[in-house]
This record gives C-alpha cells, sequence and structure tokens, in this order.
C-alpha cells in the first residue's frame, strides 16, 4: 500500500494534490518546531522553509527531540532539517535558513512572498508580532501557537478577516525596579534577582557593572541622598571583595561575604530611617550564631546541597552557599576561568544563587523557597512540556491543512470568509472537561492597531528615485492617489518620528534618501489627519528598475464606513463578560444562527500570556 | 508598536485642535530632523491668584514604547521647589503613575492640567523632597516665600 493512502483518504485527493505543490514556512525551530516540522512532513506538504536563529543547548534535549547531544552548539534550523530526512517519505524539499526572521536583508518582503501558508513556532512577543505583521501585509495566513506548561492554544489568523495576532493586548513582562532589588525586596523573585543579577554579577561574572547597579536608572528612580550612597558604597565593596577573591582562602572569602552582604549591608540600610516606615524592619544575619553549627554541618557528610524540592532551613542555605561559594572561588583560582555566568544549568552557580536569594529573604521576612523552584524563577523557565508541544502542533498542523481543501492557490483570491468560518482557536489545559476547548474565529478587533482601520501595502523605488524625490513630491502623491482632503495627512518613520504634518513642514524639501526611515524594508505610517481615511502603512522596497505604479493600487476605506460595518457584524453574536468566583472569566460567545455555545474558561490574563510569552 | 505612535500622533493632532490657555506642548526635534513623538517639552502656567501665578514652568514629557499602557513620565527642571517632586525633578502624581490611577485614555491635556492642579495644591502624604515638604507643613511662611522666587525665575519661561 502507498505511503500517501490514508492521507489521500483523510484530505482527499484534491487537497493532497494542493499540499504537495506547496511552500510554506516554519518560523521558530525549538519546542514546537521539533513535533510542527514532523507533522508538516507527514501531511505531504512539498517544501518547508524552516527559519531559527538559535543553535541547540543542553537544556533542548529533553523534549526537542530532533535534536542529540552531538548537536549542541549547532544551528537548529540546520540540524532539524537534516535530522529528519530519515523519514522523509513524501520527498518533501527542504530549506533551512539560520538567521533571525526580523532581519529585512536576510528576509525581504519578496522571499515572504513566496509562501502559501505561514506557521509559527515561536517563543517570543517581538518575533511574534513581526510575522503577523508581515502576514497582514501580504495577506498570508497564519498559525500562531504556543504553550506554557500544560496550557497551550492555536490561533488561525487570516489577515483582515479573523483577529490578528495584535487583536488581544499583550501583557508586558514586569520589571523590578533596582531599588525594590538592592533596598527593600517584598518578594522571593525579588531576592532572587538580587542574587542572580546584583550579587553573582558582581562577583563572578564578566564585567563588574551589572544591570542591578545602573546609576542612571538608581537616580531616576531614587532622590534619596542617604540611599544613593549606600547603594553605591555597597556595589563597591563587593568590587573590592571580588578583587580579592583569588587571595583569599575558601572559608575567609565566604566569610566576609556572608559579614558583608547579609551583616553590614543590611545593618547600614536599617540607618535609612525613611525606608522602614512603612515596612517591616529587616534583621540582619548573625554570622557568629551560626558559625559553629556550620562548621559541623561541613565536616558531617551531607547531601542536602542534592535535594532539591525540599526547602532548606537558613543554616543549610549557609551551607550551600559556602560549598558553593567555594567551589566558584577554586574554579577562578584555577585559572582555567577568568569569569563565571550564570547558567541554570551550571549546578555551582545554580546554587549560590538559591542560597544567596534564600538567606537574604530570611533577613526581610520573605518565604524561603526549594531549589528546583528557585531553578525555575531564576532561569526564566516556565516548565515546557513535550506533550504540549506534541498536541499543539498536532492542532496546528491539522487546522492549517484545511486552508488547502480550498483552491486559495489558483485563483489568488484573499477572501477569507469560507475558510474563517470552518477555522477555530483550539485552548488545551490540564483542567478536568476542558483539556480541550475550542472557539470559532472572530472578526479583528474594532481598535486593533495592527488589523483594523488600516490598510498596508508596498511602495516600490529605486535608489534614485529615492535621491530625486522629495517629500513634497511624497505628499503630492499621496494626496493625488488616496485623496486625503486639504492634504491633511501625517508621515511617520521609525519608531515614532514624525517627519510631516500641516504644522512640521521643515523637511519637505529634503528628499526622501536624505531623511532617514526611507530604506528598505522601512515601514512608513500615514495617518489622515482629518479622520476621515483609515491609516495606511506602507513597506518600502527599493527596486532597481522604476515602476509606474509606486504607492500600493489601493482605495483607502472611509472610517466611518468600517465602523459602521463593524457595528453591523457585531450585531449578530453578543459576548458577554462574566467573572466566577475562582477568578477566572467565562467569555460566552453566542451565535444566533449556530446554536453552539462555545466557552473558553481561562483566566482572561493567563490566555494572553500563553498567546504572548511562552517558553518551550 | 503601531499603537503607541498613532496615539502619540492623535495626542498631538488633538493638542493642536484645542489646548487650555497658557500651556505649550510640542515633541522634541531629533537631531536627523524629524520630530520625536516620544519625547516632548511643555509649559504650565501658575494658576491666577495662586503663589504660582504669572509664570510658566518649563516640564519634559518622555513616553516609553509600551505607551498608553505605560504612563509617561513627566519632570520639572532638577530641584524643582515642591512637595511632590522628587530632587531630579520627576512628578510624583497618582494620574503618572502605573500601580495607582494610570489609565491608557488619560490625555496630554489631562495630564498637564493635572500638573498644574498639584502646584497649588501639593498632597503633603507623599512627599518627594526634604525642604518643600518640610516648609510646606511647618514653616508656611518660608514656603510662600521660596515659591515666589522660583516663580520670579520662570516668568519669561516658554
Amino acid at each position: 500500500m502507498a505511503r500517501d493512502t490514508y492521507l489521500k483518504k483523510v484530505l482527499g485527493d484534491e487537497c493532497f494534490g494542493r499540499v504537495q505543490r506547496t511552500r510554506v514556512v516554519m518560523v521558530g525551530a525549538g519546542g514546537i518546531g521539533c513535533e510542527l516540522l514532523k507533522d508538516l512532513l507527514l501531511t505531504g506538504y512539498g517544501e518547508i522553509h524552516i527559519v531559527d536563529l538559535d543553535t541547540v543547548t543542553l537544556s533542548n534535549l529533553n523534549r526537542q527531540f530532533l535534536f542529540r547531544k552531538k548537536d549542541i552548539d549547532k544551528s537548529k534550523s540546520l540540524t532539524i532539517a537534516k535530522a529528519v530526512q530519515s523519514f522523509n517519505y513524501f520527498g518533501a524539499k527542504l530549506v533551512p535558513h539560520h538567521g533571525n526572521i526580523m532581519d529585512t536583508n536576510q528576509f525581504p518582503l519578496t522571499w515572504w512572498s513566496q509562501f502559501s501558508y505561514v506557521y509559527n513556532a515561536l517563543d517570543n512577543l517581538e518575533a511574534r508580532r513581526y510575522v503577523n505583521k508581515m502576514c497582514l501585509f501580504l495577506k498570508k495566513p497564519l498559525m500562531e501557537s504556543g504553550t506554557t506548561g500544560f496550557e497551550g492554544q492555536i490561533q488561525p489568523i487570516y489577515p483582515y478577516y479573523s483577529e490578528c495576532f495584535d487583536c488581544q493586548a499583550k501583557v508586558t513582562p514586569k520589571t523590578f525596579p533596582v531599588c525594590t532589588i538592592r533596598s527593600t525586596p517584598s518578594l522571593p523573585v525579588h531576592c532572587i534577582t538580587w542574587a542572580k543579577e546584583f550579587l553573582f554579577h558582581q562577583l563572578f561574572d564578566e564585567s563588574e557593572i551589572s544591570s542591578m547597579n545602573n546609576e542612571e536608572q538608581i537616580r531616576n528612580e531614587t532622590d534619596d541622598v542617604q540611599e544613593k550612597e549606600n547603594l553605591a558604597k555597597e556595589a563597591n565593596e563587593l568590587i573590592d571583595l571580588r578583587n580579592q577573591i583569588k587571595g583569599l582562602d575558601g572559608s575567609a572569602f565566604i566569610e566576609s561575604l556572608v559579614v558583608k552582604i547579609f551583616q553590614a549591608d543590611i545593618e547600614r540600610l536599617l540607618l535609612i530611617d525613611t525606608l522602614w516606615k512603612s515596612r517591616r524592619k529587616p534583621i540582619p544575619l548573625n554570622f557568629n550564631a551560626l558559625s559553629t553549627e556550620l562548621q559541623q554541618l561541613l565536616h558531617a557528610k551531607n547531601n542536602i546541597i542534592s535535594t532539591d524540592t525540599k526547602v532548606w532551613s537558613v543554616l543549610e542555605n549557609l551551607f550551600v552557599l559556602y560549598k558553593s561559594g567555594v567551589a566558584l572561588q577554586s574554579r577562578l583560582k584555577s585559572g582555567k576561568e577568568s569569569f563565571v555566568s550564570f547558567d541554570k544549568d551550571d549546578d555551582d552557580t545554580l546554587n549560590f544563587v538559591v542560597a544567596a536569594a534564600n538567606l537574604r529573604s530570611s533577613i526581610f521576612g520573605i518565604p524561603l523557597m526549594s531549589k528546583f523552584d528557585i531553578k525555575e524563577i531564576a532561569g526564566n523557565i516556565i516548565p515546557a512540556i513535550a506533550t504540549t508541544n506534541a498536541i499543539i502542533s498536532g492542532f496546528s498542523s491539522l487546522n492549517g491543512t484545511k486552508f488547502f481543501k480550498h483552491d486559495y492557490e489558483q485563483t489568488g483570491s484573499v477572501d477569507f470568509s469560507p475558510i474563517v468560518k470552518e477555522s477555530s482557536t483550539v485552548f488545551i489545559s490540564i483542567k478536568p472537561n476542558k483539556y480541550i476547548t475550542a472557539a470559532s474565529l472572530v472578526s479583528p478587533n474594532e481598535s486593533c492597531p495592527s488589523s483594523s482601520l488600516l490598510s498596508r501595502g508596498i511602495m516600490n523605488l529605486t535608489n534614485q528615485e529615492l535621491q530625486e524625490n522629495t517629500l513634497r513630491w511624497l505628499v503630492d502623491e499621496l494626496v493625488k492617489k488616496y485623496g486625503y482632503e486639504d492634504g491633511d495627512l501625517s508621515i511617520i518613520v521609525g519608531k515614532s518620528r514624525l517627519v510631516y504634518d500641516v504644522d512640521f513642514d521643515d523637511n519637505i524639501d529634503s528628499s526622501l534618501s536624505e531623511l532617514s526611515g526611507f530604506e528598505d524594508g522601512d515601514l512608513v505610517l500615514i495617518q489622515d489627519e482629518n479622520d476621515e481615511l483609515e491609516n495606511l502603512e506602507l513597506y518600502i522596497t527599493v527596486v532597481n528598475e522604476p515602476t509606474t505604479e509606486k504607492l500600493p493600487n489601493i482605495q483607502l476605506r472611509e472610517k466611518k464606513a468600517i465602523k459602521e460595518k463593524n457595528e453591523d457584524e457585531q450585531g449578530d453574536s453578543t459576548i458577554e463578560n462574566n467573572t466566577n468566583q475562582d477568578g477566572t472569566t467565562m467569555v460566552i460567545i453566542e451565535d444566533e444562527e449556530d446554536t453552539d455555545l462555545v466557552m473558553i474558561a481561562e483566566p482572561a490574563s493567563k490566555k494572553r500570556r500563553i498567546a504572548g510569552e511562552e517558553y518551550m | 508598536m503601531s499603537l503607541c505612535k498613532t496615539r502619540l500622533q492623535e495626542e498631538r493632532k488633538q493638542w493642536r485642535k484645542d489646548h487650555p490657555f497658557g500651556f505649550f506642548a510640542k515633541p522634541c526635534k531629533a537631531p536627523d530632523g524629524s520630530l520625536d513623538l516620544t519625547q516632548w517639552t511643555a509649559g504650565i502656567p501658575g494658576k491666577a491668584g495662586t503663589l504660582w501665578e504669572d509664570a510658566v514652568y518649563p516640564i519634559t514629557i518622555s513616553f516609553p514604547e509600551e505607551y498608553p499602557s505605560k504612563p509617561p513620565k513627566v519632570k520639572f527642571p532638577a530641584n524643582f521647589y515642591h512637595p511632590n517632586v522628587y530632587p531630579s525633578g520627576t512628578i510624583c502624581l497618582s494620574i503618572l503613575n502605573e500601580e495607582q490611577d494610570w489609565r491608557p485614555a488619560i490625555t496630554l491635556k489631562q495630564i498637564v492640567l493635572g500638573i498644574q492642579e498639584l502646584l497649588d495644591t501639593p498632597n503633603p502624604d507623599s512627599p518627594a523632597q526634604e525642604p518643600a515638604w518640610k516648609a510646606f507643613s511647618k514653616d508656611r511662611t518660608m514656603y510662600d516665600k521660596k515659591v515666589k522666587e522660583q516663580a520670579k525665575r520662570y516668568v519669561n519661561a516658554g
């Protein structure tokens, strides 16, 4: 029996034929990528491009099953393409690219335009946003996916027909003010950050300047002169100690370290009254009182250090600090390493950070944590689970392949309404009865900065045209082409640099090449200051031959009309938001034409986190 | 992110159409000749009939990339005399604090009006600097004198 017999039965001859003629790209070759590539390959895709900028590390091997120990430090994309050859039954052409997907030189818009479908298997927000944007530019269907622990989701994105990645706001990761970390910690994570980013970094790592000792940032945050002096003094003393590390013997080094950071520094902090007006005062560690017991522990046979799920006592933490500190010291002394960087898989460094974080926690009355739990936080790890990745990748390829039941390729149509009806977002979790939940796709969010009230297109110019044409020319062309009333438009380049509006025409006679922001791959945002036409985003492409159509041939819609249309569409379904007692938000989407009730019972914030950030 | 830039241009437009009397606000010019919409300078006039009158106090406003999810950072010149202004000039105001009353819907106009309001009605419960706070709570004559001296220095500002 031929290998494609069942595939043909499942997909149908026509669909399978299209899949075989299709060129897709998979962005990311990590946790989801390994699973997904296997699925795409066995679905019979004709040509698969794989992009990843990363290399294989030891900690990948437990779940990224296409990598082996011998692959460590090798390019993920190149390795993965070779690894699947043994089961490349349908003879797919595999094209790996080692590089950053956001690099417009390596991956210009023309490169993107060759694909019929884009599969994301990414692990960060920035790249996801970028791929989403490219797909919106080119109206390419995109399958977004992500996992955290037991939870995961896929989201098919059909540009302008369903919600895009930016339609739901994502929570930006929280950062802590330096002063909280250095002077007034109140959570375990503050102490862990202190131990890893400040203490460990200042003592052992390459550069003596850690982000936790950034003067400018401290100046911005606190104006307490005493506190600032104190912070500087603390850091300088640590540098002194760093300089002595190789000269001191083990116990002298640990003793001076402990006395300084857990006793003297804390006593000095206590002198700053203003800090403790509304906070619990820290209690300095009494090293002398503990030293006899510590000596006993050091001489006894003890393997507390290897128990990683138990929370160590203060004394045990001191013991671990001693052991790991001395180990790190002797590594420096041996001369083989001139510095040591924190690595969650390097046990000396992890033990040191765990013990130091816990000792600081005990001083500030913060609960201590186990090595296992601290490793998770210090290593920025959210446990990645191979099975979750496998399930999500399965949904991703199954759902994505549905697209090829339609003949978009031949017709070149970008009316995605039929496929939108057949696709769904899928969530998986470990909660009983909610292992799998699906939700039908909804129209783009009206206030989405990326897909609503915005059209996109490509502006083709030669280098010569960029040099010869002025900003005034561009404004005139835009007005002629799209009909901005009174020429009342604004032009923003880069992240937020305004080059033109009615009130700012200083650059009007500069050529486009003189203004920065009009280079190949740059994005330019045009807005109607009268608020009548939707926004326009142009992707600058430098071409060799002048074209007759420099600006994209599109008709900008009227904002009013878009809003009315959206209101009409939303009349069909009602969305209720209820907060349950357990804090989860229930979103019930009732569609009057379809009696299916779809429930998503994930906490709203969690859901966004899954979509936003996840660690595979 | 694009939300940040569309919103900043919207703020600029709204300000141009309508802004409170006596105030000014404009983005700074970047070295390449464009306007950096994330960095603004503005002037806050002291309310008539208060210690702060007849002067325009300069502030700088910097918008982070996460704006409007996160609030802008607003500063007077360093060592500005006011109980709720840090020695660095940073203004301590609840609507500018992400953990407190910042809402993405708060506009530039509301921010500058809020700061004008703060000038003559300091909040003694959140001191940000020693000299002005002490004087305000213990030695009102001295406080008034210092504020008036400062007002003279900003008569021509803006």
